[in-house]
């Protein structure tokens, strides 16, 4: 109900409760499924797309045993574990979303486990469609961002592709005993460790952005990285990079061109009526 | 129309005063008013339900051959899997199962849906029209396998507006701003809709040996693909999210919540548990679309 373009928000309420008055008739429709709120899936329809279902993919991959143990370098049968798990993940994911008729995946939660012989990995996001419909894809882009970045990436002429992923797993090094000793009054770079670290890292984001050229990607936008000892294995350190991997659409990259706002109200409260008491 | 006479004589005294109490924020209760929305109580529903689903005489025991009968119901998600290596030893595990546990569900379903009509009796009594800004929690009490399911909503009437169809306010997690785009967009809420599923994981021997590493009978060296614990984690999400659709009659799901909880009892055996909850929302008018949203840059 507009009126001047404005929107009676009672008149609204009224009209949607009366709908609620009489039962509804019975309906074979299959129910949408979204975990979109509802400002994302309005903004997500001024974009032009519309929500279709709830999908998920889950991987289960094995780690043999006796891969944790003390060794040195990578720990590549680990990483290769966990790349089939996401890659596994994904693939189930896009299968979703094609059955459910579906264009792509937004706002993928990734939930990564890593445990001493398996490597879990669940990816759950809302399957989108154009509301113009168009011929569906053979491979729905898979993307971890949200409604919001989504629209902005399309406005501004991109689109996600896929989701990169890399991992590498590394012993941290050993030291000799002669250098353990030498360097314990010493204030002094540990440079093989430092080696390790740079190499394991620059690994995970390499497998990241060849993950991202696989699928068709020019680039990964909202990359994040995780690093640390493993839970049961302290002496091996796990690095994962992740993001959404982008293509232009476009003939080239669209200015956005936001509009700069000024709020007028502080966001530091200089002044407290409480100092006037002297407290 | 009065409280229920079950209910505690406190709720009975709270419901029949003229005061009334609302769980909403200052902003949310603004909000509310500015929709035509007038609040009339607090309301409540609970179900303390017993929880013991996974012990002895849970209805399907390890042991019970699944070519055999077992204790799936019908209709229900099953997937059995062989040994590939024929008789070893009797404590080799020749054959493992994905077993939906409707019972557990059955359960949780009581619990949820007994504490939600409370809710909605209280509701009733008040003569409210819906219960917006619904808070529920499933919270496990001190005693071993008692669980509580406790809900908490606003109950509002609608300014001029007819009552819900059957009598049956309509209820939703949302209030506020939130509410009112919601409503603006063309969705109104019907109900709030949860489902849950529980899928038992009875491994087989190459699901035991692949999740505990070892190689056992010709087991794979390099990473290998857990096939059947894929599967129930998956179905565990699939069943949640087709329990939850048959709810909706062709209506919407919006702002699902999904949870689930894998509980590893022993050598690939487990239990995964998904538990899925939304508004159920129905389109009374047709979709507006919005301008397209004018990006900003804040100076601060």
């Amino acid at each position: 109900m507009s009126d001047g373009g404005t929107i009676d928000a009672r008149a609204e309420m009224l009209s949607g409760a009366t709908s609620l008055a009489s039962a509804a008739p019975p309906s074979s429709t299959r129910g949408v499924t979204s975990d979109l709120s509802i400002d994302e899936a309005l903004l997500l329809h001024g974009a032009g797309w519309e929500p279709v279902d709830l999908v998920c993919g889950v991987a289960v991959v094995s780690v043999p045993m006796g891969v944790w143990n003390w060794g040195q370098g990578e720990i590549g049968v680990a990483s290769e574990a966990h790349n089939a798990a996401v890659k596994g993940a994904s693939e189930q994911l896009q299968n979703e979303c094609i059955k459910a008729h579906g264009h792509g995946v937004v706002g993928v939660r990734v939930n990564v486990e890593v445990h001493t012989h398996h490597i879990d990995v669940e990816l759950i996001g809302t399957a989108i469609r154009p509301l113009e419909g168009g011929a569906h894809p053979s491979a729905p882009f898979v993307s971890d961002l949200s409604a919001r970045d989504f629209t902005l990436l399309q406005g501004a002429g991109w689109l996600p592709v896929g989701l990169a992923f890399g991992a590498s797993f590394a012993y941290a090094p050993r030291r000799s005993a002669s250098d353990a000793m030498k360097q314990k009054t010493q204030n002094v770079e540990l440079t093989n460790f430092t080696e390790a670290m740079y190499s394991a890292r620059e690994s995970a984001m390499e497998r990241m952005q060849r993950s991202a050229l696989d699928v068709g990607g020019q680039g990964v936008v909202q990359v994040k990285v995780t690093e640390g000892p493993m839970h049961f294995a302290r002496h091996a350190v796990g690095f994962t990079a992740w993001g959404t991997a982008v293509r232009l659409v476009a003939e080239s990259h669209q200015f956005v061109r936001p509009d700069v706002i000024l709020p007028l109200d502080d966001a530091v409260v200089t002044f407290a009526a409480q100092s006037l008491r002297g407290g | 129309m009065g409280a229920p006479a079950d209910l505690p004589e406190a709720a009975i005294r709270r419901l029949d005063s003229s005061a009334f109490s609302s769980g909403l924020s200052v902003p949310d209760f603004a909000a509310c008013l500015d929709l035509g929305l007038q609040p009339v109580g607090l309301v409540q529903g609970f179900c303390v339900m017993r929880w013991g689903w996974y012990g002895a005489g849970s209805g399907y025991m390890r042991g019970l051959n699944p070519y055999s009968g077992g204790g799936q119901s019908e209709g229900a998600y099953v997937e059995t899997y062989r040994c590939p290596h024929g008789f070893v030893s009797t404590e080799h595990r020749m054959w493992g199962q994905n077993l939906e546990q409707t019972w557990v569900e059955e359960a949780w379903s009581q619990g949820y849906g007994s504490a939600y009509s409370r809710m909605l009796e209280e509701a009733t009594s008040l003569g409210a029209h819906g219960v917006i800004g619904v808070v529920d929690r499933v919270t496990h009490l001190v005693d071993a396998g008692t669980t509580e399911f406790h809900f908490l909503g606003t109950a509002i009437t609608v300014e001029n507006g007819p009552p819900p169809a059957g009598g049956v306010p309509w209820t939703t997690y949302l209030a506020g701003q939130r509410l009112t785009k919601s409503i603006e967009a063309g969705f109104m809420p019907v109900s709030v809709a949860a489902s849950m599923a529980s899928v038992r994981v009875w491994a087989y021997c190459m699901t035991e040996y692949l999740m505990e590493g070892s190689r056992g009978w010709g087991g794979p060296t390099s990473p290998y693909a857990v096939d059947q614990v894929s599967k129930a984690h998956m179905a565990s999400i699939q069943l949640a999210r087709k329990h939850v659709r048959q709810q909706l009659s062709g209506d919407m799901l919006h702002g699902a919540k999904i949870e689930v909880v894998k509980r590893e009892l022993a050598q690939g055996d487990e239990v995964v548990d998904c538990t899925l909850r939304g508004n159920r929302m129905r389109r009374f008018k047709d979709f507006d679309v919005i301008p397209p949203a004018r990006p900003t840059v804040r100076l601060t």
